[in-house]
């Protein structure tokens, strides 16, 4: 996706807010509810950039607070010694922030990426706390960080409160932050939303992963399949895509604006991941599954770009699903008990599987990952989270509210889960697994899943549905009554 | 195929029907199902496994090896139309044997369990008198021999055979990942064969894709590639219920679109024909990784670990094949019974070759296709590039393949440098990269003369090398430097070797290096001759050469006929030196009644830039006669002349 901010030329840069919306063309939004404080929120972007506020820490304390001068200085962060009474500045959380951004686009899909922050907060304060802004918009640049485009831009929006006013600078990423690198740039509100196409994918994958003796790169589990991702992501790069049957040749626009089916084309057994020859190994892993991806794109923009997101997405959609376990792992790991280690079979350990050292394992064992579910947002669009099998509904319905700041009653959306639970563990050996291309895994599991399905639907209290994702969408635009207003920001380089 | 019904007709492509006259043996004639049977495009040598007295021949298709060759060496929709023998009497028992011959080859080939229903074709050439006798039986079961009197030998054989057809080439590089225990190795070879057997049934599988695109046109009205999917392609054997058709207006439909959609050359003006300047349709193999299914499971990774020792191996495939089909042909039945059942005879024979030494030979096997003189279509070979191309053993096979189809036996064809760029630059014919000088100057200059003479010239390609050349200053002392250079490019240009073409420095580094010369001579301005030619031709190409002196200038004449003979025998350019100028000789035109002769002189003394207008009316390259209009003298009477004449190294 060209990044609005490296366009020479205007284009669509589309921000609408999440909530009660603002006049499309009379800035600033007449949000139900005055902030507190000021908050800095994460604007996405690319096509549509978006704003997301959030609200307060772990901690329960305000992520981002203005620091009076006059007060107690609670936060040592402050760095406002001036007693004028325009001096107050801004604490920012940047850590915060920074994870904040790093989990939403995680939930984010193919062509929505985020593209940089808002503050709602007094000119004064502004002007007081560049250098802390420039330091979360680099903070959340690293979390976030922008794959395909290599852009050294964000985008900083300031809202002010009186007047009521936004402006929007480009903040450069490569220098030390001072006022110098924030420029300003064009801002313009559009529709945007409801010109979006929406390109759907599914991506089947089975990959064997060759695990090597005396390799000193691959260690743990998730080690070998982050290594096998990247290289995958390579081969995905060069596959040719046929979208609603037809090959994707040049880069026209897509004619009409329904959903668009991908279909991707893999070289033919080009097994990247196999290497040298005569290693020995200690094991194979058998990757494989499918990965459900979307991706939206504006009109104007050609179809190749579509394919080159739905590409990113299902690479990053894999990444993120490795994010997610060893997340969890870090936060299950106690430190004292990292040292009692790997047994004899290195089950013993209290590590979990994903940290787990591959070479020293000597039972099978198997790591799922968690599925994509995917829930309605704006206007059509969808955003994704992901489930591990020990998790129900609410951990969604809980992420979209508190990084999304979703308002909306859950009983009445509808969550998509076009993927199922991985198939239960077959008993395979190694042999059966490393016989080339070894027999495709048996679907004697479906009754399994299917049963779990259902279980899920209960404890969830949420509609679940796994039909056609047509259809939803169809439903699900007829229920969104809620206008959103959009935000079209041009930006020019100087 | 309207002409099967009554008139029978023989159709002759190829230029040369029968290799070896007065031999007996057995050729295979080849031909090819999409043009009217009894149509012979090119004929292959059968060669007996064992040099037994009588002649089985259909030893050769019972010998799978044999089949095997041919079966990659012909591009697919080339097939066995029939077989010649040369034999001594019995005409029409040998027309029997040469038609069962045949008909039990193509059934090897074409992998069908069901009866050959297509005419095949006996030819018998009486070993003596040379005449040849044609035959056609219907199908396999009719015994009956039908003599056919109808020949044609088909005028312009490569436009018949290119104008209708195209070339199918599909590349496709295959890695594929063995494990075996190590206490069991011999377990690698069933696990290749496995893995072979995979990739066989995934290249019929309802997720392949073929992506078929035209080649190497860069006019704005290429057609857009088609894919069509495995699922709807029929891999079923044999050409049974393929219909051509010519029913247009249907090309929307891939399935339906015709080869010739994609056949863009332009027929305007004066075409050329031959396999290198044929439409080409480039065929791409991919895997569907969206293909449609009941649910789709969540990504999930297992780890097995090996219980015992187990070794990990990495075998690449790089297939690639060539197929001729007509234009009418859909190309949905060009992809699944031309392209697909190729590739897989490739990987077949490639396995087998592999398997044998698996873990002990990293192989590299490679195909590479030849459009060897005389032969109308392409062929494919396999080398093996673990060998050095002068290796005994790749010698050997190329011999082979030279008596096959009948190529002489002193010349490389059929090597590595020979072969044609069909996969990567396309359109482009770069003999000689980056080479900037002229070939083949003497092309277009005035006639000698020579009234009533017969021209002799040396054959193939040369550069012309002269003084001055790449801001080096060798003029009054290189022209005999020059002389060996152009020889040496004609060596290269035939293939012989890839050596670069020495610089002065480098052949005078040479004499010194063998003895002939004192180390202060690098760097020098000395003058060689012919002698040392023939010591750097020796030790540079391994070529030997015969030397001819004569005292006097005026003996020279006297040595045409010799050196007629030479150009017709060797081909190679001779070197002239002596006691004053060297000149490089191309040619002689030599009246044998009255023994008038003019010489065909190209001069190294040249100065000039490459220029070949500039050269020409120069008479730079040119023929001179012994004696010119002014009745002056081109070669000195009172100084004496050497001549080089290097021998065409006898070699494949």
């Amino acid at each position: 996706m060209p990044d609005p901010c490296a366009s020479p030329t205007p284009t669509s840069m589309t921000t609408p807010a999440p909530e009660p919306t603002p006049d499309p063309c009379a800035p600033p939004p007449n949000l139900d509810y005055e902030p507190p404080q000021p908050s800095v929120d994460i604007p996405l972007a690319s096509p549509p950039a978006t704003l997301c506020p959030f609200t307060v820490n772990d901690a329960g304390e305000p992520a981002c607070s203005v620091v009076e001068p006059s007060k107690d200085d609670k936060k040592k962060g402050s760095k406002s010694k001036s007693q004028a009474p325009d001096s107050s500045s801004l604490f920012i959380d940047k850590d915060w922030v920074a994870e904040h951004a790093r989990q939403v686009s995680r939930m984010l899909l193919g062509g929505m990426k985020v593209v940089g922050i808002y503050v709602w907060v007094g000119d004064s304060a502004f002007k007081n706390s560049i250098i802390m802004l420039g330091q979360t918009v680099k903070a959340i640049a690293d979390a976030a960080p922008l794959l395909e485009i290599d852009l050294d831009e964000r985008i900083l929006i300031h809202i002010s409160y009186s007047p009521r006013r936004w402006t929007c600078r480009n903040c450069s990423l490569a220098s030390n932050i001072t006022s110098s690198n924030l420029r300003p740039c064009d801002f313009k509100m559009g529709k945007v939303l409801n010109s979006l196409q929406t390109f759907k994918c599914i991506y089947n994958f089975d990959l064997r992963l060759p695990i090597y003796k005396n390799s000193s790169n691959v260690r743990t589990f998730t080690d070998a399949l982050r290594h096998a991702i990247s290289v995958h992501a390579k081969e995905l790069n060069s596959a040719k895509a046929i979208i609603d049957g037809n090959l994707v040749v040049n880069d026209k626009p897509c004619a009409s604006d329904d959903l668009h089916e991908v279909e991707l084309l893999l070289p033919f057994m080009k097994d990247a991941s196999a290497e040298g020859s005569q290693k020995e190994v200690t094991g194979v892993i058998a990757f494989s599954g499918s990965v459900c991806s979307f991706a939206y794109l504006n009109i104007k923009e050609p179809i190749s770009q579509a394919v080159a997101q739905i590409k990113e997405d299902i690479i990053l959609s894999l990444q993120s699903r490795l994010d997610i376990i060893c997340d969890e792992a870090d936060g299950d790991a106690d430190p004292s008990d990292a040292e009692t280690g790997e047994g004899s079979d290195g089950m013993t350990t209290k590590n979990p599987i994903s940290q787990l050292s591959l070479h020293l394992l000597r039972k099978t064992c198997n790591l799922s990952l968690p599925r994509r579910v995917f829930v309605p947002w704006l206007a059509d669009m969808l955003v994704c989270d992901y489930l591990q099998s020990s998790e129900t509904i609410e951990v969604v319905k809980d992420h979209c509210k508190e990084l999304l700041s979703m308002e909306t009653k859950f009983e009445s959306l509808t969550i998509l889960k076009p993927e199922v639970e991985a198939p239960a563990l077959m008993a395979r050996s190694f042999w059966d697994v490393a016989a080339p291309l070894g027999s495709a895994p048996a679907s004697s599991s479906s009754s399994n899943s299917s049963t779990l399905e259902t279980q899920r639907g209960q404890t969830s209290g949420t509609t679940v549905k796994s039909a056609n994702i047509n259809v939803i969408l169809a439903a699900f635009f007829l229920l969104l009554s809620v206008i959103i207003g959009f935000v079209l920001i041009a930006v020019k380089r100087s | 195929m309207a002409d099967e019904k009554e008139h029978r007709t023989v159709r002759v492509l190829c230029p040369k029907l029968v290799l070896h006259k007065h031999e007996p043996g057995l050729q295979w004639l080849i031909g090819s199902p999409f043009l009217p049977p009894l149509t012979v495009i090119s004929t292959v040598k059968c060669i007996l496994t064992d040099s037994s007295s009588s002649p089985d021949y259909a030893k050769e298709s019972v010998s799978p090896i044999r089949a095997e060759d041919l079966r990659t060496l012909l591009p697919k929709g080339f097939d066995v139309a029939g077989a010649l023998i040369v034999a001594k009497s019995d005409v029409e028992k040998n027309a029997a044997n040469a038609i069962d011959s045949a008909r039990r080859l193509r059934q090897i080939l074409s992998d069908s369990g069901g009866s050959d229903r297509r005419e095949a074709l006996g030819v018998v050439v009486d070993a003596e008198s040379g005449e040849v006798h044609f035959f056609a039986s219907k199908s396999v079961k009719s015994t009956s021999l039908e003599l056919v009197d109808s020949i044609v030998y088909v005028d312009r054989p490569e436009k018949y055979l290119w104008e209708r057809g195209c070339l199918l080439r599909c590349e496709l590089p295959i890695k594929l990942s063995i494990y075996y225990p190590v206490e069991n190795s011999s377990d690698a070879e069933k696990m290749l064969q496995r893995a072979t057997g995979a990739v066989i049934a995934k290249l019929k599988d309802p997720k392949v894709a073929y992506m078929v695109e035209t080649v190497g046109k860069t006019s704005a009205e290429v057609p857009h590639p088609v894919v069509l999917r495995g699922s709807e392609l029929d891999f079923s054997v044999g050409f049974s219920h393929i219909k051509p058709s010519n029913e247009a207006g249907q090309e929307s439909d891939a399935k339906l679109v015709l080869c010739e959609h994609f056949c863009v050359n332009d027929k305007s003006g004066s075409p050329v024909y031959s396999a290198e300047d044929a439409d080409k349709i480039q065929v791409s193999v991919l895997i569907n990784s969206s293909e449609k299914s009941p649910k789709s499971a969540a990504p999930v990774a297992e780890y097995f670990p090996a219980l015992e020792e187990a070794r990990f191996l990495t075998v690449e495939f790089k297939l690639q094949v060539l197929s001729y089909a007509t234009k009418d042909l859909p190309l949905m039945f060009a992809v699944s019974k031309l392209a697909v059942p190729g590739l897989i005879d490739q990987l077949n024979v490639m396995k087998n070759a592999i398997l044998p030494n698996l873990l002990l030979q990293h192989s590299q096997l490679r195909p590479y296709h030849f459009s060897p003189p005389g032969v109308l279509h392409p062929i494919t070979v396999i080398y093996e590039l673990n060998y050095g191309e002068t290796e005994l053993k790749q010698v050997e096979v190329r011999k082979s393949l030279h008596l096959r189809l009948g190529l002489p036996l002193d010349r490389p064809l059929l090597r590595i440098a020979n072969a044609l760029d069909m996969f990567t630059t396309d359109g482009v014919k770069s003999v000689h990269k980056g080479s900037s000088l002229l070939k083949d100057v003497h092309i277009g200059i005035p006639s000698s003369g020579v009234s009533g003479g017969t021209v002799s010239l040396f054959q193939g390609s040369y550069e012309y090398f002269h003084y001055m050349q790449d801001a080096f200053n060798d003029s009054g002392w290189g022209c005999a430097y020059r002389s060996l250079q152009t020889i040496i490019s004609w060596f290269r240009l035939q293939h012989y070797t890839s050596i670069e073409v020495p610089s002065h420095r480098e052949i005078q580094q040479i004499l010194v290096e063998i003895g002939d010369k004192d180390p202060s001579f690098i760097g020098s301005r000395e003058w060689i001759g012919a002698i040392e030619l023939s010591f750097v031709l020796d030790k540079l190409l391994g070529v030997s050469c015969k030397v001819i002196n004569v005292r006097s200038g005026a003996e020279l004449p006297e040595k045409c006929r010799e050196l007629a003979l030479h150009f017709e025998n060797q081909g190679t350019p001779i070197m002239i030196g002596g006691g004053v100028l060297a000149y490089t000789l191309l040619g002689v035109d030599y009246n044998e009644v009255n023994g008038d002769c003019a010489f065909l002189i190209l001069d190294p003394h040249y100065t000039g830039n490459d220029e070949h207008k500039k050269i020409i009316n120069g008479g730079w390259c040119g023929w001179k006669k012994a004696v010119d209009s002014k009745g002056k003298n081109f070669f000195l009477h009172d100084k004496f002349y050497n001549l080089l004449l290097p021998q065409r190294p006898d070699m494949v």
